[in-house]
């Protein structure tokens, strides 16, 4: 059964960094892990850890994912399936996506495998925080991705003042209260360890 | 006044312009072509959107085959983008059914935006052209034909990093604009020349405006005046496609000026019809991947009529995957017309 995990998040909010971490943490934990992504330049490529594949996931003209790209993802979900056999798909949509649309999209054909469906992760940028709290510009998109999230990971905690990481903490939970939230810390690492567990479902 | 049956185009046609018909059409604004069709004929997917023969052929045994009131073209969302310059990924070496990609877009900032002089010969757009002129050859006056377009954010959003364009569209507003402002100018001509050739609908789909992620203040700001001008512009009838939850922008959506407007699953119609009133056109989408694909034989139908209450018509509130098996398609199409 492969498991599917997506990391979300608006632009820079430190995706791509979090997904190699994640992938780097899960392949210790004897996991093969296949990452899709929106772009083919984005992907994170480390050839001890994951292969790079030519089918790709491509959002198109934003959070809507419309029936072709749901389609083209089932597809390449099946081909991992039947060749490269992951135990964990990342999936990294673009700033723009909707969680949720990515998840109800993410299928596979019974008769290759089936889908567990993991934890959505929504990065939230702590040193932004009161940008996409109060920008109405925001609101919209902020709102749908961290109401759909089961993790919202709080980045740049060390980057940002106390203050700021307790300002984006409360300021998420306000936005979705069942929200489990993990603190990310880009120079130490920390958090990773935690949000890989709670990919896989397991203990630290 | 009583109304004699008619054929699938008066059906659709006078639909679309308000005037009474037998029963609401079945058909659809956006891609539609399945497996069974493409074996039947002997078409390959992937070379299916380049080839004017081939698609007309895919679109015309989409009526003869399975009964759709309607022959579309063309199937990908990457038409436009490809014309302007985007470089388009139609995965002619991979076994499974794949809808074509862009892999290279081509701009970063507005001076790296280049229409074509001459639209009718950039790139797909003729192969569009002259699959609708064979399609009306084939179909004569029986059928419908309709195609489709991106609007003008979404389209934007094949030639440009979306990430950026999302950002730039909120911190540099009015280089977005000037942006759109072009994406609009292709879009008309586009369907102009679409409609020259022969199609009878067209609809604009402008997906990547969904209420989700865009505030109802910056559709109205950035999108909707853009909407407005292109809708003035092009032939009639034609229908305005937005996905997620439009509510929040229905009445937007519905000055726009198109003669209908779509809407997908996520969306509740009957609140869309109280926001518009009697006389608006509201197409209500029906979720094709959930009841067409995933959908088990004798559920297709109940799960489609679901979508009736305050709709004018039920389409599929997007692209039919191809890959859906034909007997749903037929209990569809059944279900609908009944």
């Amino acid at each position: 059964m492969m498991k599917l995990v997506q990391v979300a998040g608006y632009l820079g909010s430190g995706k791509t960094t979090l997904i190699l971490s994640l992938v780097k943490e899960m392949a210790t934990r004897g996991r093969k892990v296949a990452v899709l992504v929106n772009d083919v330049g984005e992907v994170p490529v480390d050839g001890q850890v994951m292969e790079k594949y030519g089918l790709t996931v491509k959002d198109i003209g934003g959070g809507c994912i419309c029936c072709q790209v749901a389609g083209n993802m089932r597809a390449t979900l099946n081909n991992l399936a039947r060749n490269q056999k992951p135990d964990i798909v990342i999936i990294e949509p673009t700033g723009m996506a909707v969680p949720s649309a990515i998840r109800d999209g993410a299928t596979i054909d019974p008769k290759f495998d089936s889908l567990n469906h993991g934890p959505t992760i929504v990065l939230f940028d702590t040193t932004r925080a009161e940008k996409f709290l109060t920008y109405e510009t925001l609101e919209r998109l902020v709102n749908t991705q961290l109401r759909d999230a089961d993790i919202v990971a709080l980045s740049k905690t060390d980057s940002a003042a106390p203050e700021k990481v307790e300002y984006a903490r409360s300021g998420v939970l306000k936005i979705n209260p069942k929200a489990r939230i993990v603190m990310l810390a880009t120079k130490t690492g920390a958090g990773v360890q935690e949000l890989a567990a709670a990919a896989l479902g397991e203990g630290m | 006044m009583s109304v004699v049956t008619m054929t699938p185009r008066e059906r659709v046609v006078k639909f679309l312009n308000g005037e009474p018909v037998d029963r609401p059409p079945v058909f659809s604004g956006m891609g539609n072509v399945i497996r069974p069709v493409l074996d039947k004929y002997g078409i390959v997917f992937s070379r299916v959107h380049r080839d004017p023969a081939a698609m007309a052929k895919a679109a015309a045994g989409m009526y003869k085959d399975f009964g759709f009131e309607c022959a579309v073209v063309p199937f990908d969302l990457a038409v436009e983008a490809e014309a302007i310059g985007s470089v388009v990924n139609y995965y002619d070496d991979v076994d499974s059914l794949l809808y074509p990609t862009i892999k290279e877009k081509c701009v970063k900032t507005i001076d790296d935006i280049k229409i074509p002089a001459d639209l009718s010969k950039a790139g797909r757009i003729p192969v569009v052209c002259e699959a609708i002129r064979l399609l009306r050859k084939e179909l004569g006056d029986e059928v419908a034909i309709g195609t489709y377009i991106l609007g003008p954010f979404t389209l934007l959003g094949q030639l440009k990093e979306l990430d950026e364009l999302l950002e730039e569209s909120f911190i540099e507003p009015e280089k977005t604009n000037e942006m759109l402002t072009l994406a609009s100018d292709v879009i008309i001509k586009v369907l102009k020349l679409y409609h020259d050739a022969g199609a009878d609908y067209l609809t604009v789909r402008e997906m990547g405006a969904t209420s989700d992620v865009m505030s109802p203040n910056s559709f109205r700001s950035l999108v909707k005046p853009h909407l407005q001008r292109i809708h003035a512009a092009i032939p009639r009838p034609n229908i305005l496609h937005i996905c997620g939850n439009t509510n929040y922008i229905i009445k937007d959506m519905h000055e726009c000026g198109a003669d209908a407007v779509s809407v997908d699953h996520k969306n509740c119609v009957p609140e869309s019809r109280q926001k518009l009133g009697d006389k608006a056109i509201i197409l209500s989408g029906f979720d094709p991947v959930k009841v067409l694909m995933q959908g088990k034989p004798g559920k297709i139908g109940p799960a489609a009529r679901e979508m009736i209450p305050g709709a004018s018509a039920v389409w599929p509130g997007c692209d039919i995957w191809p890959e859906i098996p034909g007997e749903n398609m037929r209990e569809l199409v059944g279900a609908l017309k009944e």
